[in-house]
């Protein structure tokens, strides 16, 4: 019984710094994709999926994608978007400071196409573009693939995956 | 880049690779799911539109 508590107190203290370590992986994964792989030792596999992620990105923002912005009108559906574009991190953020002059991820109330807001006019621009159905795409595709790659990292550091 | 269909074959390519590379572990089975997957999307689609020519727009 007192071995059964001694191996037990000795199990918790050692997972506890590798669960760590382990989430930092995953936080670093979601900072950077393809991080998370690469710190975990599976360096060609980090590298690989850094690159279809990344580069699925820029193609993204370089076909005038939509980063979502919530919409009281469709709120489960835009708040899906908002969470598909979050999968790519904080360069989300710096994705929509470039491209709407501040890190915004709602409408102010409801939109309307009338509106003097500079979000709304651009948000509005990027739409109207031919290619923006492809860019949105790739948008939503760069960031769920990272948040996969955030289980597979949790997979692979649980040792559940080689 | 407007054409539509290059999008779909660049599209397909980097879905491909991703779920290949994720899903399967040895090389030979991840090109052979990567190959499988952009197949079925890159003909799936082709047949798709084969099959809605006819209809009008």
């Amino acid at each position: 019984m007192a071995e059964n508590k001694a191996l037990d107190v000795e199990l918790t203290t050692s997972s506890a710094p590798s669960t760590a370590r382990l989430l930092l992986k995953i936080a670093a994964a979601w900072v950077f994709p393809g991080l998370g792989h690469v710190l975990l030792g599976r360096i060609g596999r980090g590298l690989l999926f850094g690159g279809i992620v990344w580069s699925c990105f820029g193609l993204g923002l370089a076909h005038d994608g939509r980063l979502a912005l919530h919409d009281p009108r469709q709120p489960v559906l835009s708040a899906l978007q908002v969470v598909a574009n979050l999968g790519m991190g904080p360069v989300d953020a710096v994705a929509r400071f470039g491209i709407y002059g501040r890190p915004v991820y709602a409408f102010e109330g409801f939109p309307d196409w009338r509106s003097p807001d500079a979000v709304e006019r651009i948000f509005r621009e990027r739409a109207r573009s031919g290619v923006s159905i492809y860019g949105t795409a790739y948008l939503w595709t760069a960031g769920l693939m990272n948040l996969l790659l955030l289980f597979d990292v949790w997979d692979i550091g649980l040792g559940r995956k080689v | 880049m407007r054409s539509h269909f290059l999008h779909m074959l660049i599209y397909s390519v980097l879905v491909s690779t991703f779920f290949g590379t994720l899903f399967r572990d040895s090389v030979r089975d991840r090109l052979r799911l990567g190959g499988l997957l952009w197949l079925a999307m890159v003909g799936g689609a082709l047949v798709l539109a084969y099959a809605m020519y006819p209809f009008p727009g």
